[in-house]
């Protein structure tokens, strides 16, 4: 048989990593709407925006990140939708 | 109205269908654009053809070009109205660039210091701002 899972309480969790904003951690980076490259990270496949409670972004650089996706959704370096996986 | 001027960056989308001498045709319009209504331009960038995420008027491919100019905000207006009536020009934005986008500027230009300064020409070219870190992981 197989044992019994020892119990979680407070003293014995694993401990989870604090997700940090990686914009605040590198401090010096610019959000552009022209890095497509560094945008296609904080997009799904489809080419949805990641919300923030996934990437850990923060809200002030998550608003950038949005600002320069659409930009450069407007300038066809992002895609609106890409169904290219059916 | 103030005659403040500020410092503009505009992107816009060239038919790529066009030959070389054509595109530069455009880019020349829109520099006297700027520099018609008090406005200095002050870099212009030309990414080149590339591949578009969706298609614009049924086309999949488009000449980029990026350009820096300082003017006085009537001077969008006009431009704007240009790049309207321009058929050749697919996609255009222009964005104001705000201290934070300044400072990025400065510190790439201090990282990668211009090829050669070309002093006869007044508009200069420059590389991309941006380099990707993870890039040159993946090489080395």
């Amino acid at each position: 048989m197989n044992a019994r899972r020892p119990r979680r309480d407070k003293e014995n969790q694993i401990p989870r990593k604090k997700r940090t904003c990686r914009f605040c951690d590198a401090k010096d980076i610019y959000i552009d709407y022209k890095d497509e490259k560094r945008l296609q990270r904080f997009v799904t496949e489809q080419g949805k925006i990641i919300p923030k409670r996934i990437t850990g972004t923060c809200a002030r650089h998550q608003r950038q990140l949005v600002q320069a996706i659409k930009r450069a959704r407007h300038l066809a370096l992002l895609p609106f939708v890409s169904d290219t996986i059916r | 109205m103030s005659n403040a001027k500020r410092l503009y960056e505009t992107t816009f989308i060239v038919n790529a269908s066009l030959d070389d001498p054509q595109v530069d045709a455009v880019i020349g319009r829109v520099q006297e654009t700027v520099s018609k209504n008090a406005g200095a331009v002050t870099a212009v960038n030309k990414w080149g053809r590339k591949r578009l995420a969706y298609t614009i008027n049924k086309k999949t491919n488009g000449f980029y070009v990026n350009m820096e100019f300082e003017a006085p905000g009537l001077v969008l207006g006009q431009l704007e109205r240009m790049f309207q009536l321009d058929e050749m020009v697919l996609r255009y934005l222009t964005i104001v660039l705000d201290r934070r986008a300044l400072k990025a500027r400065a510190a790439a230009a201090a990282a990668v210091p211009p090829p050669v300064p070309a002093e006869a020409a007044p508009v200069t070219t420059r590389e991309p701002l941006f380099k990707e870190p993870d890039d040159q992981k993946k090489s080395s």
